[in-house]
């Protein structure tokens, strides 16, 4: 039989189509494995993690925005540790490619989580150095090229698995952050995470969220994340993963003419579930109608 | 996808809708409520089941329009679609012996599928209902099909008027303040209290953390592990 038209390799794993779950808005698979068939995905990106878990923010942690939506969900999570033993066979179990999304406080933090995840069967290391939502580490890390580098090569030193480094949108030399990811091993890059945003609650007088700033996300971000992923696509020759906005396959196939090998979506799951689900469909009849042999012939076509 | 069969104003600012073709639920469930192609109002709108009737197919919301996506719902017409992702939520679990359920406002729309329930559940057990408005009220009547007594009030809370010292169930679902009052009259009392909480949302369904809380049992999701709580659970939480 011959192989699937949409089927790729990524970083040396193989996934049965670009379609990713992005990290954050799919938990590690469980719930929607409930109300959809998830093992059709290409891979599942899980909930950030940080050593030693977190609480995350208080107060509004998501919040509506003309087709978007701004999150300060700051991490919440159980632990790398929790991961290791108690997650990462069950997101196996599922089918789709497993990634599992570092994030950290510290250098320490990071380069320990990465030993714990070393002990889990995972097919990929997504590194996020792009969170808005924590104080320390996160998106600090991923704001210049140099800290952006440092961290990288740590990782890759110390992970058995291939290291896909999650961008910073709100990084000002994102091109410079990109190359200098690459050349310190990077695997892959991904991109992007959520732009800084804010909301005010004009009738209390009052910002909406503890921490002011928060992430934005889903559809009203697409033509940016669409620009800088054809950016940095187009400055380095690691695979690029790109996300942001992402509803439908005409905007996934946006992505991959771009430069984008695979594609993430997170926010529009939230408002439809079957939104990812649609998009393999999609994609795949656009396979039949243009006649191609693998979806992967139209990446970096612009 | 879901089809609106009516979409009623029923009080100022509140609005009565049936659907029909979406899976029928559970007393304290609730739907994500969207507007199907609205990419503009993306995400669904938490809104409970106030009637649910497994045998037409049929259930009922009552809605308080507060914002964007409230309003939005005000103008749909019976006929048109609407997409109702649920039901989720655990609902609330069903107790015996005498009940006592107070609403306040928009929170007393969930309360009266659970007045219904009970009453199926048991045509012979006591159910004192308690509801609170600040204006106008609502759904007053149609709580009289299953409770034996309802006490309303206009303006400040109703919850003054509820003993806690008997041996019932207590229900409750309104604003914070509302809830506030309640558990801390349920623990002078050491009564039994069951709170539907409320939080914003993006998924509904556990997967995004927006809507988590602190219990005594750790962080809880309130759209997957709750709404509905025990009190004592989530002091820190309301
Ligand atoms: C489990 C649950 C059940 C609910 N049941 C009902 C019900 O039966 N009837 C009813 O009238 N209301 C109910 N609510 C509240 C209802 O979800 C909000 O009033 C509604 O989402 C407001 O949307 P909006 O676009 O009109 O307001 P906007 O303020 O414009 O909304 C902006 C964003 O904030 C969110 N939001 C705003 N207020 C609330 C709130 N109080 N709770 C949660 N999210 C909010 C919205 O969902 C939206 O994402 C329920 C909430 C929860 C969590
Ligand atoms: C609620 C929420 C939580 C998120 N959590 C994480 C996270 O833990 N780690 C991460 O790398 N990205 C996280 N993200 C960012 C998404 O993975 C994604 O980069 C971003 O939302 C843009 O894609 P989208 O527009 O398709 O949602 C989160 C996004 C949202 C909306
Ligand atoms: S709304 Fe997403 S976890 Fe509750």
């Amino acid at each position: 039989m011959p192989s699937s038209p949409l089927c790729l390799s990524l970083c040396g794993v193989a996934l049965q189509n670009p379609v990713i779950a992005a990290s954050g808005t799919f938990g590690f698979g469980h719930e929607y494995a409930e109300i959809l068939d998830v093992s059709r995905l290409g891979g599942i990106s899980g909930k950030g993690l940080t050593l030693h878990g977190s609480a995350g923010n208080k107060g509004v942690r998501v919040y509506e925005t003309p087709a978007g939506m701004l999150n300060s969900i700051g991490m919440e999570n159980p632990g790398v540790q929790h991961f290791v033993d108690r997650e990462a066979a069950f997101m196996r179990a599922l089918g789709p490619a497993v990634i599992a999304n570092l994030g950290g406080h510290c250098e320490e933090d990071y380069l320990e989580g990465t030993r714990l995840l070393n002990g889990a069967d995972i097919d990929i290391l997504e590194l996020n150095i792009s969170c808005p939502n924590v104080k320390a580490g996160g998106m600090a890390l991923g704001m210049l090229p140099d800290t952006a580098a440092d961290i990288t090569r740590k990782v890759k030193a110390v992970s058995r698995h291939p290291v896909m480094v999650k961008l910073s949108p709100n990084a000002s030399e994102l091109v410079r952050v990109a190359r200098a990811c690459q050349e310190a091993g990077a695997d892959a890059l991904s991109l992007v995470n959520t732009i800084l945003g804010m909301a005010i609650d004009v009738k209390e007088k009052c910002a909406v969220f503890d921490n002011i700033y928060a992430g934005l996300s889903g559809p009203a971000i697409l033509p940016i994340a669409l620009r800088m992923v054809h950016q940095v696509a187009h400055a380095v020759s690691i695979p690029v993963v790109g996300l942001g906005g992402i509803a439908s396959a005409e905007d996934a196939l946006k992505f991959m003419m771009a430069g984008a090998r695979a594609v993430q979506i997170g926010t529009m799951s939230f408002a439809n579930p079957s939104a990812m689900l649609e998009v393999i469909d999609g994609l795949a009849g656009y396979c039949a109608s243009e006649g191609l042999s693998n979806l992967q012939e139209i990446v970096g076509i612009i | 996808m879901a089809i609106i069969q009516s979409n009623q104003q029923i009080a100022q600012g509140i609005w009565r809708m049936a659907i029909s073709g979406a899976p029928t639920g559970r007393a304290g469930q609730f739907f994500m409520l969207r507007v199907p192609g609205a990419v503009n109002l993306l995400l669904g709108r938490p809104i409970s089941i106030c009637q649910s009737d497994a045998g037409t197919g049929e259930t009922t919301f009552v809605y308080q329009t507060v914002g964007r996506g409230t309003a939005q719902f005000a103008t749909l017409k019976p006929g048109q679609e609407i997409d109702a992702q649920g039901p989720y939520g655990n609902g609330f679990s069903l107790k015996e012996g005498h009940t006592v359920i107070i609403g306040g406002g928009i929170g007393t729309a969930p309360l009266l599928q659970l007045a219904k329930e009970l009453r199926v559940g048991d045509p012979d057990r006591r159910i004192d209902v308690y509801l609170g408005f600040r204006e106008e009220s609502y759904l007053e009547n149609a709580f009289e099909l299953y409770a034996d007594s309802v006490t309303v009030k206009r303006g400040g809370f109703v919850t003054g008027d509820v003993d806690f010292s008997l041996n019932a169930q207590y229900y409750a679902c309104g604003p914070a303040p509302m809830l506030r009052a309640v558990a801390n009259a349920a623990e002078k009392a050491n009564a039994t209290l069951f709170l539907s909480l409320e939080k914003h949302m993006a998924c509904g369904v556990g997967a995004c953390l927006g809507c988590t809380c602190q219990t005594n049992g750790g962080r809880k999701r309130i759209c997957k592990d709750g709404p509905v709580f025990d009190y004592r659970e989530v002091r820190d939480a309301i």
